[in-house]
């Protein structure tokens, strides 16, 4: 029996420092664990996920009997002639006078532009009236199907359209390789609008892609974001998923 | 924890969706060729018309460039190509002779390394086969699918006389008759690029098909069923071959041997059945039919069974040409205001779509072997011509300046079938 006691204390005593120490390491996760999920919510509250608007529009038109062969949206461009090199130009004179240096646009002008531009494009590409029933954003895009601001936001609207703009697929990739392309970009943006960093999250495979991606990248020139953005999207940045 | 850290901070990031790019040519400059000039410039003129024509690249405007004149072959300075716009850089250097020897070469602007290079040559009178083949090894690197620069077209070249049958470069350079003017038609390439079948009246006892071999231009008869049979299509293994025949009072699809021999008719319905065209597989093939009151574009299995009817719109369709791709057969359809333009019907969804419009008549398309190109006539400047664009209707360019006219296009197959 003493023997037994004597053991049974041994063993309480050998095992009490590691019991408390699991114990303790269990609960430390559990409370970083609640940490990490609150914490960032209560100091620095991420903005809501929003979604830039994709929708294929209804082309201004008559109805088409069915039975009849498709019309062509716009007319093919005249076939040329057989080509020629081109011939080289003749050098302006070194004394015409210069153009004029364009003026940098300020910040301001940056986002009314590309805020016009994303209201604009519902005037040119549907070349009609927009519907005064059509419920959106007077700052909604031409591409926008959501109804709310909850569902689609005005500045991500605005750098999809701005980086859309120098979105060029190049020619020499396949058809049939443009059905399966795809890659993501993580791209932090400074409080001017500027691209800070990015990096690619997913490559695509195809060499040409990714330079065009780059290349669409470097060349937009996005609005700066409003200041409930700025913050978040320098430090956590935006993904930018591409698909031909 | 870090990793759950980043986890959350990541799901919280906002994503945007880009697709619908603008789909642009390659800005591509070629360099002033250096060596011997005549040759030099000769093959690179040929270069930047097939790469034009091509509609991949987009050659920049040698006036803008900024890079020396006599800047060396090896030695491109990349950033003076970077500044005028240029991703990737060709340079050419020729020497002349009754043999043509050009050193080519592919850079690549942005990295700043060559992609490609070789030594090409030819008899100075087909030096253009310099360029086509340089083209090809170009348009490979980029696409990993072939060329066209070096393929051949067959095609009937109207004369005072009559027609003939004509095989010209892709480009419609190099136009060469192999038959005589009397009334020949629709040229149908074998797959092995050697032999032409057509359809010809030359016999006197109406319309039967004949073949004439592109190197020697003897000509052979093929078919002489009845008083009709027109309108040859390789399968594409080359064995057999389609054509329509009228006979038993009804003009129905046949099949028979490459020889001629063993014809077998495949369709049987009241109506019509005409121009049948080989899907690249070889198990269906397209063709005309009347059997619903109007002409239609209908597939059917090689053995005759299994007919689909695929377009439903329009009230006379005709011409069809299987892709070599498989996925589309373009025809010629009359719409209502009674012209006819070209279209292409999706063989799995049955969607039309429609490629000229508003450009004279556009008949009989024929696909290049990349699938990448349709040859087509087109009355577009007066006189039927052959045009040729890309299979979503652009970049639609002449590629004949016939005399009297040309019709009845037919790609030939890449050279040495691949």
């Amino acid at each position: 029996m003493s023997e037994s006691i004597h053991k049974s204390v041994l063993s309480l005593k050998s095992r009490t420092p590691l019991s408390r120490a699991a114990a303790l390491a269990v609960g430390l996760h559990v409370v970083a664990f609640f940490a990490a999920f609150f914490l960032p919510r209560l100091f620095d509250k991420p903005p809501p996920l929003r979604k830039p608007i994709i929708a294929h529009m209804v082309a201004l038109g008559r109805p088409r009997d069915p039975r009849l062969l498709p019309r062509r949206d716009s007319p093919p461009p005249a076939a040329a002639t057989p080509s020629v090199m081109s011939k080289p130009s003749v050098n302006a004179s070194p004394s015409a006078p210069a153009a004029p240096k364009k003026r940098e646009p300020t910040r301001q002008e940056l986002m009314q532009r590309a805020l016009a531009r994303a209201a604009g494009k519902a005037v040119t590409e549907t070349k009609e009236e927009p519907d005064p029933e059509r419920a959106g954003s007077p700052q909604g895009s031409a591409e926008g199907t959501a109804q709310t601001a909850e569902e689609g936001d005005a500045y991500f609207t605005a750098v999809h359209d701005a980086i859309l703009e120098n979105y060029v697929v190049p020619s020499v990739i396949s058809e049939r390789e443009r059905l399966y392309l795809s890659a993501s970009v993580l791209a932090y943006i400074g409080a001017q609008g500027q691209i800070l960093k990015h990096e690619f999250q997913k490559k695509s495979g195809n060499k040409f892609f990714d330079d065009a991606l780059e290349l669409a990248i470097q060349r937009s020139k996005l609005p700066p974001p409003p200041a409930d953005l700025a913050k978040s999207l320098r430090d956590s940045g935006v993904v930018l998923n591409f698909r031909p | 924890m870090i990793f759950l850290l980043s986890l959350l901070l990541a799901a919280d990031r906002p994503v945007i969706d880009l697709s619908g790019g603008r789909v642009q040519a390659y800005p591509l400059a070629m360099a002033r060729p250096l060596g011997a000039q005549d040759a030099a410039v000769a093959v690179q003129s040929v270069l930047g018309q097939d790469f034009e024509r091509s509609g991949l690249f987009k050659l920049l405007d040698p006036a803008s460039f900024l890079a020396s004149p006599n800047e060396p072959l090896d030695k491109p300075e990349y950033p003076r190509w970077q500044a005028v716009g240029a991703q990737a850089l060709v340079k050419v250097s020729c020497e002349g002779g009754a043999e043509i020897r050009c050193d080519m070469r592919l850079y690549d602007v942005a990295r700043g390394q060559e992609l490609m290079h070789g030594t090409y040559s030819a008899p100075k009178q087909v030096q253009r086969q310099i360029a086509h083949r340089f083209g090809d090894d170009v348009v490979r690197f980029f696409t990993q699918e072939p060329g066209v620069f070096q393929t051949r077209i067959a095609y009937v070249r109207e004369t005072e006389a009559g027609k003939q049958i004509v095989v010209a470069d892709w480009d419609g350079a190099n136009a060469t008759a192999l038959t005589g003017a009397s009334i020949n038609l629709l040229p149908a390439w074998t797959p092995d690029g050697r032999t032409i079948a057509f359809t010809s009246f030359r016999d006197g006892s109406g319309a039967h098909i004949f073949t004439v071999d592109v190197a020697t231009k003897q000509v052979k008869p093929l078919v002489l069923m009845g008083d009709f049979a027109t309108g040859a299509c390789y399968a594409p293994d080359g064995l057999k071959f389609l054509f329509s025949s009228s006979l038993d009072d009804n003009t129905d699809i046949y099949v028979s041997q490459a020889d001629g021999s063993a014809g077998r008719r495949l369709t049987d319905a009241r109506g019509i059945d005409i121009s049948a065209s080989y899907s690249p597989d070889g198990k269906r093939f397209a063709f005309v039919s009347e059997r619903a009151g109007s002409p239609q574009i209908y597939s059917m299995a090689a053995d005759g069974t299994d007919v689909r009817r695929l377009t439903f719109q329009g009230n006379y369709n005709q011409e069809p040409a299987w892709s070599p791709k498989g996925d589309l057969i373009a025809f010629s359809g009359r719409d209502e205001h009674r012209v006819f333009d070209l279209y292409t019907v999706a063989v799995d969804t049955g969607k039309v779509t429609r490629l000229t419009q508003n450009q004279g008549t556009n008949e009989k398309p024929s696909w290049a072997p990349n699938g990448r190109y349709i040859l087509f006539s087109s009355t577009r400047g007066g006189r039927r011509q052959l045009y040729v664009m890309q299979p979503d209707g652009s970049n639609q360019r002449a590629v004949t300046s016939e005399h009297q006219g040309a019709s009845d296009p037919a790609w030939g197959p890449l050279p040495n079938g691949k």
